[in-house]
């Protein structure tokens, strides 16, 4: 059995194994079937609730993950912003000596959470620049015309 | 109205994130999909011969115990009955149901129809090139329910 303690790390591998069968447009293949098979729930949340369905969404897997973050909520303003101080599973890759993280990981937040979110009416930026420090900022903005309740 | 802020440190809570098995899950789904069964296989062997390299290692030196070890605390931390039977040369564990595969069956995560080989094949890719082997005696898919076998293949 494969714990999910150890999911991470398989993660990295499988994003290792799909580039090497079709390069980078099989790795994005997969994250946007994932993010269409998985993320059904934080589609429902932010359907349901508008940008407070990231809020309940992020509370669940932010604190499962046992994240060091600070999470914002602002509907007056429309945004949402998660700072992820020290991303658990990037932390996690980081400190495994063994195995060499798969290159481009950190992008899978990028491409899964976006192909999720935009087509709702929100815009979804992250910002990856110390994503090799396991840090990282990701805000979603409810656009003019959105579906923000 | 007014902003709303969580703030959390990462010893604020345990982690133990157990729809990450739906996330495997719908990996291994995708491959078989789209690569075909023997690419789940692979893929499944290639991860466990780089990730568990030092339980590899620690069995190499040390014997079933290590794979006991390892399990044990698995097990523990996932929850679910589980029963080890240990001598010098066999390691026999019984699960009554998988606990990744009840969670996601609790949570109405689609099980991949290989999911067995997250047992079978990392067991056995674990055990390559040490003294001993692995078998997959009885699987369950509806449940996971297992009877695992680790036996000495040569001394």
């Amino acid at each position: 059995m494969i714990s999910c303690t150890e999911f991470i790390p398989a993660y990295s591998e499988l994003f290792k194994f799909l580039e090497a069968q079709g390069g980078r447009r099989a790795v994005d293949d997969f994250w946007k079937y994932l993010a269409d098979g998985f993320l059904g729930n934080l589609k429902s949340a932010v359907e349901q609730h508008g940008l407070r369905g990231c809020w309940i969404y992020w509370s669940h897997t932010l604190n499962e993950e046992a994240a060091d973050f600070t999470m914002e909520l602002d509907e007056d303003a429309g945004q949402f912003r998660i700072i992820l101080h020290h991303c658990p599973s990037k932390a996690r890759l980081i400190e495994l000596k063994h195995v060499e993280p798969y290159h481009d990981y950190c992008r899978h937040c990028d491409v899964l959470y976006r192909h999720v979110l935009e087509p709702l009416g929100y815009r979804f930026t992250i910002d990856r620049s110390r994503c090799d420090e396991a840090h990282c900022t990701a805000t979603i903005t409810a656009q003019a015309g959105g579906e923000e309740h | 109205m007014v902003k709303q802020v969580m703030r959390r440190a990462a010893g604020d809570n345990e982690y133990l994130h157990q729809d990450f098995h739906g996330a495997l899950s719908a990996g291994l789904e995708y491959l078989h999909e789209k690569y075909g069964e023997e690419a789940v296989r692979r893929y499944l062997w290639q991860f466990a011969r780089t990730f568990y390299a030092p339980l590899t290692e620690a069995v190499e030196r040390r014997g079933l115990v290590a794979l006991e070890e390892h399990f044990r605390e698995v097990y523990s931390l996932e929850g679910g009955e589980v029963r080890f039977v240990l001598s010098e040369d066999e390691l026999r564990i019984e699960v009554d149901a998988c606990p990744a595969v009840t969670h996601m069956r609790r949570r109405g995560y689609p099980v991949a129809r290989l999911y067995r080989e997250t047992t079978e094949t990392v067991n056995r890719a674990i055990c390559h090139q040490t003294p001993f082997a692995a078998e997959l005696l009885q699987y369950d898919d509806e449940t996971g329910r297992s009877i695992q076998r680790f036996y000495r293949s040569r001394s």
